[in-house]
């Protein structure tokens, strides 16, 4: 495969939600999406809240389900797939192994542990329980979460904690594409720097990444490209400096 | 295309009352009624059908009365069907309809191809018979003999599903329900079967009850690579255990998704009705 080749290609995206229990009204999230994504290459989504950067998110993860367009990933096999035109269970298959998503939110059994939660992750992902298992424990130590709290319920556990065991299970096994939403939002700085280098990691290692973050410090510290979304639809896609320049300016105006 | 199921369910139906086809045109989610006002009869369940792989958990979800539980008693032989075929890769290796099998050779799939864990344990075990005595029975009516092995396995099984040893040997009528649960899932479990109907399983306990029977049965799903159907109004049972649903209303099915895509994006009328509900 050539390094050149798409990760993800987005083309006339759109996702529209009818909503029956109103008045049958239609909402336009996504109205028409083109984007392309390398391997190695880091892609913050930047724009208000409501210009559509989670749903463009959920939408490549099937979490919505996209209304029109095309979203073609390219496999580890170096396969391409179409994601929407999969059936559910190639989905399913295909979620964790080569498409990782990691939200702002833990979603964890509450009588789970942190390590159980990630090690878990793992396995899932195909790898055996030891190596799973020491991994978690890399992944944990490296986001600060304290040895002692490894085995205590994770619904006890703060929320800055809870996200970063959430970032330690998405990120066990490197996907193809990682979809990154908010994942540091509720982490304090020394616990934010720890996790923004463990993403920069992962980039460096080859994984492609769109990533929502709300902070632009965090884009400008990981973002080789930033691509601005206004209404539904790319305004804007290139160089951080440049684009992060139009947004502060459009903050000042 | 995907051809890697354990258990295939294609247009299953249900009608109680007189058998008239007509009563498909007047019931149904576009009717808003089960029942029949031409026939009088009542359409549980009609055109019924999902596939469900080794490994994988497959949610039905619906208000009381949408069918959910007429489907998994239809699969299990607990109910007759009105039609419709279901096929099990254990048994002739998905060629026969289970359905059309009598009722004795039906009787026998509940041994080792399908176990059902109820509700109410009342229904999965028997009360007045030891928590060991009930796991005996499933593992005699697969042909073992062997007094200590059994005792051993059933002593295994009850450790697998947490329930104290010292109670291996008291009636199961004396057990908390969360107890019996974990019993009946010992039991249900005893003979390794390849599918396994889970009807609200955590209904009805106490709510840290229900966290424990919840996490020992995601648990067990991971570990066994067994196929499950879980029946759940619960939408956190529902998004804990499963990856793909189906959503019922009237008897019919209405939306199949992936668990998380129907949650955060139901398409139907009524799965939007459902899921702004229980999310108000």
């Amino acid at each position: 495969m050539s390094p050149r080749e798409h990760i993800l290609s987005c083309r006339g995206l759109t996702k529209d939600f009818v909503l029956h229990t109103i008045d049958g009204r239609r909402v336009e999230a996504l109205r028409g999406v083109d984007l392309d994504i390398l391997p190695g290459e880091h892609v913050a989504l930047a724009g208000s809240s409501g210009a559509g950067k989670s749903s463009l998110l959920k939408c490549i993860y099937r979490t919505y389900e996209p209304t029109s367009g095309s979203v073609v990933l390219r496999l580890r096999s170096g396969a391409e797939v179409d994601l929407p035109s999969l059936s559910d269970q190639e989905m399913a298959h295909l979620r964790g192994h080569d498409i990782g998503y990691v939200s702002q939110f833990l979603r964890a059994e509450p009588r789970r542990g942190p390590l159980d939660i990630v090690t878990r992750a793992g396995v899932s992902r195909g790898m055996d329980r030891a190596t799973a298992r020491d991994a978690a424990a890399v992944s944990l130590k490296r986001l600060n979460i304290e040895e002692k709290l490894w085995d205590v319920h994770a619904s006890v556990l703060s929320g800055g904690e809870k996200q970063r065991i959430n970032l330690a299970a998405g990120t066990i096994s490197s996907p193809q594409l990682l979809l990154l939403d908010e994942p540091v939002s509720a982490l304090d700085p020394a616990n934010r720097e720890a996790a923004l280098e463990l993403i920069g990691d992962l980039t460096s290692q080859g994984v492609a990444v769109l990533a929502v973050f709300h902070d632009i410090e965090a884009m400008e510290r990981l973002a080789s490209r930033i691509v601005l979304m206004r209404n539904g639809r790319v305004e804007m896609s290139g160089n951080p400096d440049l684009v992060l320049e139009v947004l502060t300016q459009g903050a000042r105006t | 295309m995907n051809n890697n199921w354990a258990l295939k369910v294609a247009s299953l139906g249900k009608i109680h009352g007189i058998t008239d086809l007509r009563a498909l045109e007047d019931t149904g989610p576009d009717v808003g009624t089960a029942k029949s006002a031409l026939t009088g009869s009542i359409v549980a369940a009609w055109d019924v059908g999902f596939e469900v792989a080794p490994g994988e958990a497959l949610g039905v979800i619906g208000e009381s009365g949408s069918g959910k539980s007429t489907v998994m008693r239809c699969i299990a032989g607990d109910q007759s069907s009105t039609a419709g075929e279901v096929y099990l890769r254990s048994v002739d290796n998905g060629r026969a309809n289970v359905l059309d099998l009598d009722p004795s050779s039906r009787r026998r799939l509940r041994v080792a191809d399908l176990a059902v864990v109820y509700q109410d344990p009342a229904e999965g075990l028997r009360l007045n018979v030891t928590a060991g005595g009930n796991i005996a029975e499933a593992l005699t009516a697969a042909g073992w003999r062997h007094f200590g092995r059994i005792r051993d396995r059933a002593a295994q099984l009850l450790e697998r599903t947490e329930v104290p040893l010292s109670r291996m040997d008291d009636l199961v009528g004396t057990f908390s329900g969360g107890m019996r649960q974990r019993v009946q899932l010992a039991k249900a479990l005893a003979n390794e079967p390849p599918v396994v109907l889970l009807d609200e399983p955590t209904t009805g306990l106490d709510a840290s009850v229900a966290a424990g029977v919840l996490d020992l049965i995601r648990n067990l799903l991971e570990e066994t690579g067994v196929a499950a159907v879980v029946v759940s109004h619960d939408f956190a049972v529902i998004e804990m255990l499963t990856t793909r649903c189906v959503v019922m209303n009237h008897g019919r099915i209405v939306e199949a998704g992936l668990t998380d895509r129907l949650l955060e994006d139901p398409h139907h009328p009524y799965s939007q009705r459902l899921v702004g509900a229980a999310r108000a």
